[in-house]
Order: structure tokens, then sequence, then C-alpha cells
């Protein structure tokens, strides 16, 4: 009897918890990727940001070294080209950056009012590089995906000043890692395409490879992270304004 | 010559099927031919000016830039930023747009109390809405000349959305789409467009339209004057049938060659209608004259007397046409020059081959003589206007020389008078919605007329920098530019806005630092190229003076030479640039042509008729109606521009032809008669009726133009009719009193002998 009874509570729940968790489900993966991204306590690497031309395949090519704790505080210092070499600039949480540039010798506060500005010549707008979470950002939904590997979720952003009418995201259905963010403008064209390359290093999953391509400027980012290294304990004054200056 | 057409009318099934086959096969050319109203394409590779503003042109897209103004009362509103906003949300998403700048997304460079502020002027997310928010906007805007009658009008009432087109782009569809999207929004602002894309697209609209609607008009009322002149199907169908298949091959050739039509080539059909169908006319008029039974024998023997002139009027109308060939500025006017001349040339083939192969299959056998004979003397031209004008020609040449005389003097102080324009915005009528464009923006926007200066050097040195920002200062002071745009007044913006001096920093350091600022930001692009190593600066000249140009160019380059150096090359282009040396090849292209026209016409006539006095009595009449005709330009203000200056050339070879029919019957009779008072009166009864006709017919033709859509085709058409008549009146009353009072001093001097 009792058996019986859990065996039908077992399909009475088998029958409805899809339906629940469709929904549900959308808002756990999309946490899941928020938790796997910001999983790093702290986190340095040498970074190489590749801009390229995609008509005329002109290339310029950028070095730095990132420092990051948390998911707001972020230092990049430039080693090249050579005319950008000294340069740091440091985000802080509540959209501050500072830009230190030697030349002038003080650090020059910036604010940043237009988010769908290009980030420094990057295809990346203030927009996509957003420090909050996704889930806080953008409401899920969970669609049906070609590819088995992958579970394709669409976001639709929350707030109304956003550029994208949706974004589709493609996430890893073993690991919780993005593979492709597909961007579309406020009349549902795709306009922008980000794909990206997850490694492990540790117990963390990193993205050691993104290319975000804006397919109407003709125009492409490759950001390439290489000598990660995960909670090496960065201590709080790195992202301080006073040590922008030293190197 | 008799042998001749009697091979033509032997082989006229051979003539008709290869006309047929070439008409079907270059017809079916006519649907790959395609627009391209874009002047600036026209400009010549060899003129340093014009090779510098396509160069820019590639380099910057500076010459794909549309505008789109809006007008309202106040720009300072939420409600009209936010049409702003979303007239520069719908151009940004068309494709082929590669950038647009507006009120609502312009870069702003601000220094506050908590540092630099680098963002947009306007939040476009959150547009101004309260009065004091709005009143900060409107001093920002006027106080900064970034913005300040560049992007908003000084008055506040208009304001700019500029866009700039990808290299490559479809100009036209980009610009059918930013004008049809926009409208769409149904905003209760007034919208205007301008700027080259969009002029390239009324423009070829106006051709389109003007093609369609003007053309069978053309047709419709040739075809009436031919059927109350010949008064029979032949003399309607034939003339057209010649004029048409003229056109399909000249097109039909030119869309084969990959040629495109232009704004001048466009009047390419109803020339050739015009001028192609009096080839044919003056063939079928011989036959009719004719008091022969026989049709063949009457075919033949027509084509005998008017094989020579036809063939002479053909090759110098083709001078004419040809000779656009030297001296022309614009590669347009060259193209037409070929394809016109091409044009007659086959009308002129196929009135000796086609239209005699055609009379001899349509026509019936035998000719009825008495109707012959009767139609020739019941005419109404003859007996109401040539009979009475051989009257008054022998009784009075001296008076008509008189009257020739006076009219030509006053020409003469008239042609001092002429104007000249090169002016685009004269190609539309006042109304037009584009010309209302052109005067927002220069009374409002300091012009609409781009200057360009190129620098070439290490941009991101502050010697090319400072040079920059000395010579946007230098070209400020000209009283015909307004402001100046470069990335010198972004990176001395920026540094002001970094160290409170608005000046370009001393070290290079410096300044690639300031550049990382603004690294990927749309105006970057617009102002420098990829490498670093050229940079443009923008402005709008405003006068639409000639001589106010010439004073600019003047200023400009006397900066040039004092300022630049081998590693800061300064280089100036722009309409202003390319309008002085058209102006300059208008006049000269003006002479050149009319003077290689005429020496080649008398030299032609004159070994054709084998005496250089023929040569140079055909020239009088068409010298005097050129005359007359650039008088009335003077005297009524009608300017010379860019589709009038090729006016007097054609005039000359339509009108000369009047001349060499007279001329050549005139020989032609007083070889067999020896007797010059005879053979004038026969030439204007029997050449003097064909003219008439052809005149009539071809001013209708032409008249048409008055219906264009564009101004200077209006005055082309109305200059061509005047000129038509004038050389006509030439050919009849002013040559025949040369003829008659040079026989009448021959003849007393035989006598005296």
């Amino acid at each position: 009897m009792k058996s019986n009874k859990i065996i039908k509570l077992i399909l009475f729940l088998a029958l409805i918890v899809p339906g629940v968790s469709g929904a549900q489900n959308a808002d756990t993966l999309l946490k899941r990727m928020d938790d796997l991204m910001l999983a790093p306590k702290d986190k340095q690497a040498t970074v190489k940001i590749i801009l390229t031309k995609t008509k005329s395949n002109k290339q310029k090519v950028r070095e730095a070294i990132l420092m990051q704790k948390g998911r707001d505080k972020k230092l990049y210092r430039y080693t090249a080209p050579e005319s950008q070499a000294g340069i740091a600039s440091l985000s802080l949480p509540g959209n501050v950056m500072w830009l230190y540039m030697p030349a002038f010798g003080a650090p020059t506060k910036i604010s940043l009012l237009a988010k769908s500005q290009a980030f420094t010549g990057t295809d990346f707008s203030y927009e996509d590089i957003d420090s909050r979470p996704f889930a806080e950002r953008f409401t899920p939904k969970l669609l049906s995906s070609d590819d088995p590997d992958v579970y394709q979720l669409e976001l639709t952003p929350k707030s109304d000043k956003s550029k994208y009418s949706k974004v589709i995201l493609s996430l890893n259905k073993k690991y919780f890692y993005p593979e492709k963010l597909e961007y579309y403008d406020t009349r549902g064209r795709k306009f922008k395409e980000a794909v990206y390359l997850y490694k492990k290093s540790g117990k963390y999953w990193y993205a050691a490879e993104v290319k975000m391509t804006d397919l109407k400027k003709e125009h492409s980012t490759e950001i390439i992270m290489t000598d990660v290294k995960f909670d090496q304990g960065i201590p709080d004054d790195v992202f301080s304004v006073e040590n922008l200056k030293q190197k | 010559m008799k042998k001749f057409a009697e091979k033509i009318l032997a082989h006229k099934w051979l003539i008709i099927i290869l006309v047929s086959v070439l008409t079907i096969f270059l017809g079916y050319q006519l649907k790959n031919l395609t627009i391209n109203a874009d002047l600036l394409s026209s400009l010549p590779d060899d003129d340093p000016d014009a090779l510098l503003m396509k160069q820019i042109g590639k380099d910057f897209n500076g010459n794909s830039m549309g505008m789109v103004i809006l007008e309202t009362d106040n720009v300072y509103r939420a409600d009209v930023l936010e049409h702003v906003r979303m007239i520069t949300d719908t151009i940004s998403e068309i494709d082929g747009v590669s950038s647009i700048q507006s009120l609502t997304n312009i870069i702003n460079i601000k220094h506050g109390d908590f540092g630099v502020e680098i963002g947009s002027l306007v939040d476009e997310w959150d547009i101004p809405d309260t009065p004091e928010k709005l009143q900060e906007l409107r001093s920002n805007v006027m106080s900064n000349k970034m913005y300040r009658g560049n992007i908003v009008s000084e008055d506040g009432t208009s304001t700019l959305i500029i866009f700039t087109l990808k290299d490559g782009a479809d100009v036209e569809g980009v610009a059918r789409s930013v004008i049809e999207k926009t409208k769409a929004l149904h905003l209760p602002e007034k919208l205007y467009y301008i700027g080259s894309p969009m002029l390239i697209t009324y423009i070829s609209d106006l051709m389109r339209d003007d093609l369609i609607k003007l053309l069978p008009f053309a047709f419709l009322l040739i075809a009436l004057v031919l059927l109350i002149s010949f008064r029979s199907a032949t003399g309607v169908i034939l003339p057209l049938l010649t004029a048409m298949i003229a056109i399909v091959w000249s097109l039909g050739i030119m869309s084969l060659l990959g040629y495109k039509m232009s704004m001048i080539s466009n009047n390419i059909p109803i020339i050739i209608l015009a001028v192609g169908s009096a080839y044919a006319i003056h063939v079928i008029n011989r036959v009719n004259q004719l008091v022969v039974t026989d049709r063949e024998k009457a075919i033949c023997l027509a084509l005998a007397y008017v094989m020579v002139p036809v063939f002479l009027a053909a090759v110098t109308t083709i001078i004419g046409f040809v000779s656009f060939i030297f001296g022309a500025y614009l590669g347009v006017i060259v193209d037409f020059g070929i394809f016109t001349a091409l044009g007659t040339f086959f009308a002129c083939l196929l009135s000796i081959f086609f239209v005699p192969a055609l009379l001899d299959l349509f026509s019936s056998e035998k000719r009825n003589k008495a109707a012959l004979s009767k139609k020739i003397r019941k005419s109404f031209l003859s007996d109401n206007f040539l009979a009475p004008l051989n009257t008054l020609l022998f009784k009075h040449p001296k008076y008509v020389l008189t009257t020739w005389g006076l009219l030509i003097a006053i020409s003469i102080f008239g042609i001092f008078f002429i104007k000249r324009s090169v002016d685009i915005q004269e190609y539309f009528k006042k109304g037009n919605p584009t010309r209302q464009a052109e005067n927002i923006m220069i009374e409002k926007f300091g012009g609409s007329k781009p200057v360009f200066v190129l620098f070439e050097g290490d941009i991101q040195s502050p010697e090319v920098l400072k040079k920059m920002l000395k010579m946007g200062k230098y070209m400020e002071k000209s009283p015909d530019i307004n402001s100046t745009q470069s990335i010198a007044d972004l990176i001395a913006e920026i540094n002001y806005a970094v160290t409170g001096v608005r000046e370009i920093p001393d070290s290079k350091a410096k300044i690639e630092q300031l550049w990382f600022m603004l690294d990927g930001n749309d105006a970057i692009e617009r102002f420098v190229n990829d490498d670093l190593n050229k940079a443009i600066m923008y402005s709008m000249f405003k006068s639409p003076d000639n001589q106010a140009k010439k004073d600019f160019v003047d200023y400009v380059r006397k900066f040039i030479n004092e300022n630049a150096t081998p590693d800061c090359r300064i280089r100036v282009t722009g309409m202003p640039f390319i309008d002085i040396t058209m102006d300059r090849s208008l006049v000269n292209s003006q002479m050149g042509s009319i003077t290689i026209a005429i020496i080649f016409v008398i030299i032609i006539v004159g070994l054709i008729l084998r005496s250089m006095a023929s040569g140079i009595y055909a020239a009088i009449p068409i010298i005097a109606a050129i005359m007359i005709l650039f008088g009335v330009m003077g005297l009524t203000g009608i300017s010379l521009n860019i589709a009038t200056v090729l006016m007097a050339s054609v005039a000359l070879g339509i009108g000369i032809d009047y001349s060499i029919h007279i001329i050549s019957h005139f020989k032609h009779i007083y070889g067999v008669t020896k007797d010059a008072p005879k053979a004038i009166k026969e030439t204007i009864m029997i050449s003097g009726k064909a003219i008439i006709i052809n005149v009539i017919s071809v001013s209708a033709g032409f008249i048409i133009l008055v219906f264009s859509q564009m101004v200077p085709l209006q005055y082309f058409g109305i200059l061509i009719v005047l000129s038509m008549i004038g050389s006509s009146l030439g050919a009849l009353t002013l040559l025949p009193v040369i003829l008659i009072l040079v026989y009448r001093k021959k003849s007393n001097h035989k006598k005296v002998d």
C-alpha cells in the first residue's frame, strides 16, 4: 500500500514537475553559469587582445596583465603596444573606472555614460562587460536545442535601456559554461556574436579564448588568456587608486 | 551615286533583315543599362583636386555622407529629442550604414568635479525632460563648436542626423531606405534629406521620371508634326522608326560596353529622336518632290540627290557632338558626346540604307503623276511662306542683311552678361525639397559644400596635431567657413578634460595615451585612417559665389604654403575647388568645342562641295545663330552650366545641316542651269520646305524638355529650339542673301568683262 502511494506520488511529480521545472530550470541554469563564472576568489592572467577588421583583415594587438578580485574589482595593466604600455585601468564597484596614463602622472576618474559604446576599441560594449551576474540582468527562457550537448536559453534584458532585444545563450550541458552568445538588435536581427572556449585550471573553469564579432561593423575582438592563476590572495590595496601609479 | 542607290534597293531584304537582327540584339542589351547620377565619379583623374576628392571619399567614406535635417520650432524638448533618437536608431539599423552621428549619440567629453566624463551628450535612455536639464543641454551645445552649428543650429530650430555609408554600399538602396523608414515614423517635425547619397538618389529618380514621361511625349509631338507635313503613314512612321532604331543601337552599345546613364546622357534619346528623324525626313521629302512615276526610279534619283547632303549633315552634327571630347572636364560629357555622335551616325546610315529599302517595299509601284505635281504645288508652306520669302530676299537683300547685323550687334552686347553656374542645386526647381534642405544647410549649418583638408604624417605627433588645430582656427576666420572638425579638436578637448588646458599636449606619449580613451569611437574612424598616417579635417563652405570660392582657395593655399613640411604634408580639396575648375572648364570647353566644330565643319563642307567658299558660307548662318543664342542667354540671365554648355555645339551640329542642304541644293541646280536666281528660288522652295518641317519637328522634340524636372534641361530645351529657329532662319534668309549678293557681283563682273 505504502509503496503504491509512493509510486503514485512519484508518477504525479513526474507529470507536473517538468512543466514547473521548465521555468525554474532556465533560472537555475543561468544561475549555475553565473556561479561557474564567478567562482574564483581572485584571478590573475596575461591577456592578449586582438582587434580585427574582418574585411581588410587588419589587426591591432594589445597585451595586458589582468588582476581581478570578486566580480567587480578589475585591474588591467597594459604592456603592449609600446605606446600604450604603462596605461592602467581600474574598475571598481558601481561602474566607477579610473584610468592611469603615465605621461600625465595622475589617475583620472572616468565616468561612462553611454553603455552601448565600445569599450576602448573592442567589440564589447560597456553593457557586455557589466560586472553584475547574468541572472540579475536577464530573464531566461529555455528553448529546445538541436545540439544534444548544449542548452539553449533565450535571455531577455530586464532593463529597458538595453541595446539588445534578446540574447541567445548556448550553455554547455555538462559543465554549465557559455559556449556561444548571440545578440539580437531591437528589430530582432542578430548583429553580434561571442564564441567562448572554456578551459579548466585547477578547480576552476575560465574563458581561455573569447571571440566577439560585430557582424554589422565587420569587426572582431579576440581575447586570449594565458598564465591564469586563481585564488592567489591578491590584497585589496592592489585595487586602490593609489596603487595605479606604481608598476 | 545613282548606281550606289540602285545597289541599295537591290539588297533591300538583306538590309531589312540585318537592321532587324541588330535591333533585337542591341534592344536586348538595354535591360542591363543602369543609371549613375553621381557626378563625383565622373571627375577626371588628371585634376589633382578631383583625384584627391575621390581618394578621400575612398579612404574616409567622406563622399558618401548623408544627412537628415529635422526642423521644428525648438529642438530642446523631450519629445523632439526622443524623435531624434528614433531616427538615429532607425538609420543605424539599415544595412550599408557604417556610422551615424546625432544629438542623441554624439560623443561628449566633459571635465567634471569627479574627473573626466566620456559619454554621450544626451543619455539616450534618460532623455532630459525637465526645463533645467533641457536648458543645461542647450548651454552644453552652445558652448561647444563640435555641436553648435554642426549638430544643432544656433537658433535651436534644426538638428542634423549625419550618417556615413559603408565602402561599396548600394548608395541608392541605402538612401531610399533612409527616406522610407524615417518617413514611416510619422514624426510631427519636418524632415529634409541632403548629402551626396540623397542627391544622387533624387537626381536618378528625376532622370527616370523624365525619361519615362518625356520621351513618349516628344515622340507623339514629332509624329503629329510629321503627319501634318507629309500626310502619309510612311512620312510619320519612317522618320520615327529610324530615330527609334538609332536610339536602341546607341544605348544598346552603351550598355554592352558597360557605360551607365548619367544626368547628362539621360538626354541622348530625346536628342537622337530629334536629330535622327531629320535625315529620314530629307530622304522622304526628296522622294515626294520628284515628279517621276516609277517608284524605284524615284527613290534612286532622290537618293542620288540627297545622299551627299544627308551624309554631310550627319558628319557635321557628329563633329558638333564629338567636339565635347576635347576640353570637357567631366567624363559624363565625353560619354554624352560619343554616344550622341554614334546615334547620329546610325540615324544617317539608316536613312540612306534602311529608309529607301522600306520605301521600296511599302509604297505602290506606280505613282500618280497628276496627284504628285498637285501635291507639290498645293503646299501650304510653299504658297504662304516660301514664295513670299523668295520675293523678299530678291527685292530687299540689303534690308535682310542689315536686320541680321543689328541682331548680331545686340547679341554681342548680351554675351558680356552671361552668368556661369556650376552649382548642382540649380538642377532642382525652386520648390523642390532638396533645394529647401540646401537653404537650411546654408542658413543654419554653415553651408553644404564639403571642404576636406588632408594631413599626412605621424598623426599622433604634436607637430601634426598642432598644425591641424592651427589650420582649423585659420579656416574659421574665412567668412564662408562656420567651423572645422578634426581629430585635433577631440584631442584638445579630451586634454582639456584631463588637464584643464584646451591644447594639444607637447609630448607624443601624452597624445597616445589620450588616444587610448577614444579608441574604437566612431569619431576616430571618421577622422583618421587605420595606419594613423592620414587624417582629415572637415568643414562646410557657404557661398555659392564663384569669386568667394576663388578667394577661399587662395586663402587656404597661402596657409598650406607657409605651414606644410615634409613631416606634415597638407593638401586641400572639396566642392569649392572642383567648382572653380569646372567653371573654368565650362568656358574653355565651350570655346574649345565650338572652335573645333566650326573649323572642322568649314573644312569638311568645303572638301565635299569642293569649294572652301561654300564651307564658309555654310558656317555664317550658324555662327550668327550661336551668337544670338549667347546674346539671349546673357540678356535673359540663363546661366551657362554643365547642361547648357553642351548646347552651342549641339546647335552647331544640327543647325549647320540647314545651310548644307541649301548650299548643296543650290550648287546642284546652279551646276545644271548656271542661273543663280533660279537656283536660289528652287532651293528655297524645295529644301526650304524640308528645313521648315525639320525645324518644327526637331523643335517639337526638344521643347518637351521644358517639362523636365531638372532646371538646366528646361533651359537646354528652350535654347536648342531658339538656336534651331535662328539657324534655319539664317539658312533661309542670311545665306540666300549672301548668295544673291555674291552671284550678283559675279554676274556683274562677267558683264563688265
